[in-house]
């Protein structure tokens, strides 16, 4: 019992760091319908900066979200501004989407593979280590801090997508474009804003892996294959649906790591996707989606 | 399948009335076919031709007609109906891997197992087709990535061939001097059967389908398409030749990895080159992998085995997707610049 309770806590620990990681790729989906291949890559150089704050500046990754937050919204504006509008007439343009980010994911991978190389790297503040025992379950550290950063960021991003102007008119377009625009919403700069804040999103991730995980840059396809799974999963779109993905898949992945072994937990977010495309390619919690 | 649509109207990169329109449409194709004659004497010529640094053009051209064949098959899916997938190199894998093994145990050269390979793959393309019918758009490109770590992953740990350290293969029995040839020659076999695949599937009323499906699924299924069974047909097909280039290409490697056959980085390669040189053109994907296959050998000389040739890539790319959404056969068809000897739609 106590084995079993184990599993689900580490699951769930994990299952929230994946909800935040899972939330800005569903949201630049939601709301303009891009689909972000270059998220994990995104991430990645989240990671480093993280990386680097805390090796030399000595700066918490916890507290490093305080930089890479705010760095990646600024580069995710430098990122839409030039190349999104451009291609917004196209026809086809999800399937565009997906073609300019993988050439951008082309580009961050080659240039941190040229700095940093594919070096393993990952940060290593005391806490990492620690762990604390509660009725005989084992809880650590840094996953719990890891868990109470993401649930964090994740009611501060519904409470402002809930209850701010610019929250109401992000969701507003992420229900109806073309009616959010009639009622005056300026959606040039709705989705600029919402880019920048799904990057923003990467970058808190970002800060989370570089201490909970060891990253190099090669790595982002699993990442993103992962993060793509789970919220194809919970409903392309929904962010409701990406958080109980999330939190779902994680604990399954869990388990599936406690009787196989590590190598397959990831299997468990594929062999979900295959499931649920099989059975409601729409997702959880998605809407029919038109192509 | 209505016959009711007309062909010219369907699919931005369907056939024009009469190709060129100044010339006469049989002299065009007169000198198409000549040029084309040309440039296929050439290909089979430069082995017995006696080139300055012999061994290093042979492994280009075989790298060149290598990716030729890739892309064009990518293309058959990708292209012609839009479906893009990044797990195409577990196709790629399966051929390397069937073929090596029925080297390895069984003493079967993988000049003679390269079809069967192929034919494996087509049903591997099948059983993925109906795992993924359903998805469309995003969802589809997710899972064909999801594939492809599934099967490295199943790879990775099967012990009968070496599981993550891989094994090695018996040495091909060619002489030393001329030991590059025949892969070269089963290059260009693999490379010529895609073109001509991709080209008979085009100008086919199946081709057609699949173009109709690619403009609006929904609409050509209401016009009769058995659009599953053509989506299908389209991934089993396409997988054919990318599984006999990997076969060719673990035989002259002599060696087997999932790290080196699952790697997203094929499926990439495959991907810039069918997009730059025209995604759904039957030239495009040839333009394009040459293209590639230039461009990487000019930034490996210049930068060194370094990163910077995939920052490279995906500048092109990216110029390409936002500049010419069409790729290079596209945006010269549209501007009416075509040269007649490229334009094989």
């Amino acid at each position: 019992m106590t084995d079993f309770l184990q599993t689900v806590v580490l699951g769930t620990l994990l299952g929230g760091v994946y909800a935040l990681m899972g939330s800005g790729l569903t949201l630049l989906f939601g709301v303009m319908r891009i689909v972000n291949l270059a998220h994990a890559i995104f991430m990645i150089v989240a990671a480093y900066i993280a990386f680097y704050a805390f090796e030399l500046f000595h700066i918490d990754p916890l507290v490093s979200v305080l930089i890479t937050m705010p760095a990646m919204f600024l580069l995710g504006l430098a990122v839409y501004l030039p190349l999104f509008p451009r291609i917004e007439a196209t026809p086809r343009y999800v399937e565009m989407t997906v073609l300019v980010t993988f050439a951008l994911t082309l580009i961050v991978e080659g240039v941190l593979g040229f700095l940093f190389t594919n070096l393993v790297r990952g940060a290593k503040p005391g806490y990492t280590t620690d762990a604390l025992l509660a009725g005989g379950i084992y809880i650590p550290v840094g996953q719990l801090l890891a868990l109470g950063m993401s649930v964090l960021l994740l009611v501060g991003l519904w409470l402002f997508l809930k209850y701010t102007r610019i929250g109401t008119a992000i969701r507003a377009t992420m229900q109806n474009r073309t009616s959010a625009q009639i009622v005056g919403v300026n959606i040039r700069r709705i989705s600029a804003i919402s880019f920048g804040l799904g990057m923003a999103l990467a970058g808190a991730s970002g800060s989370l892996m570089s201490y909970l995980f060891v990253f190099y840059p090669g790595q982002h396809w699993r990442w993103v294959a992962l993060l793509l799974a789970l919220i194809v999963l919970g409903g392309l779109g929904s962010l409701k649906g990406a958080v109980i993905g999330a939190i779902s898949l994680s604990i399954i992945s869990s388990f599936v790591t406690r009787w196989l072994g590590p190598d397959w937990s990831s299997l468990t977010f594929y062999l979900a996707l295959f499931i649920i495309l099989m059975v409601r390619p729409q997702g959880l919690f998605g809407k029919t989606m038109r192509i | 399948m209505s016959d009711s649509q007309n062909p010219a109207t369907v699919g931005t990169t369907a056939p024009e009335p009469s190709s060129g329109g100044r010339d006469a449409p049989t002299r065009g194709r007169t000198s198409r076919r000549v040029a084309l004659a040309a440039v296929a004497a050439i290909v089979l010529l430069i082995p017995v031709m006696p080139i300055p640094s012999y061994n290093y053009a042979l492994q280009l051209g075989t790298n060149a007609l290598m990716w030729v064949a890739m892309a064009s098959s990518w293309n058959i899916l990708a292209g012609y109906t839009g479906y893009i997938s990044l797990g195409h190199n577990v196709f790629f894998g399966i051929g390397g891997y069937s073929a090596g093994i029925a080297l390895a145990y069984w003493g079967i050269s993988p000049f003679i197992s390269a079809p069967i390979t192929g034919l494996i793959a087509m049903a591997v393309g099948l059983a993925i087709g109906l795992i993924t019918w359903r998805a469309k758009g995003p969802a589809f490109i997710v899972a064909t990535i999801a594939m492809l770590f599934v099967v490295g992953m199943l790879f990775d740990n099967w012990e009968f061939v070496g599981a993550s350290a891989g094994m090695s293969l018996p040495l091909p029995p060619f002489p030393v001097d001329t030991a590059k040839v025949p892969f070269y020659y089963a290059m260009a076999v693999s490379a010529f059967g895609a073109v001509y695949l991709a080209y008979r599937i085009a100008h086919s009323r199946f081709g057609l389908g699949l173009r109709a499906l690619s403009q609006d699924e929904t609409k050509a299924e209401v016009a009769g398409l058995n659009t599953r069974l053509y989506k299908l047909i389209a991934m089993s097909l396409s997988a054919f030749f990318i599984a006999v280039t990997g076969a060719i290409w673990a035989y002259s490697l002599s060696y087997l990895r999932p790290t080196i056959f699952f790697n997203i980085g094929i499926a990439t390669q495959m991907l810039v080159a069918t997009i730059i040189g025209g995604r759904g053109t039957v030239a495009g994907p040839v333009v394009g992998a040459l293209l590639v296959v230039a461009v990487n050998e000019f930034s490996l000389v210049q930068f060194g085995g370094t990163q910077l040739n995939i920052v490279v890539n995906g500048v092109i790319l990216l110029a390409v997707l936002v500049f010419f959404p069409r790729g290079v056969v596209g945006s010269l068809r549209e501007a009416r610049k075509l040269p007649q000897f490229l334009n094989w739609d």
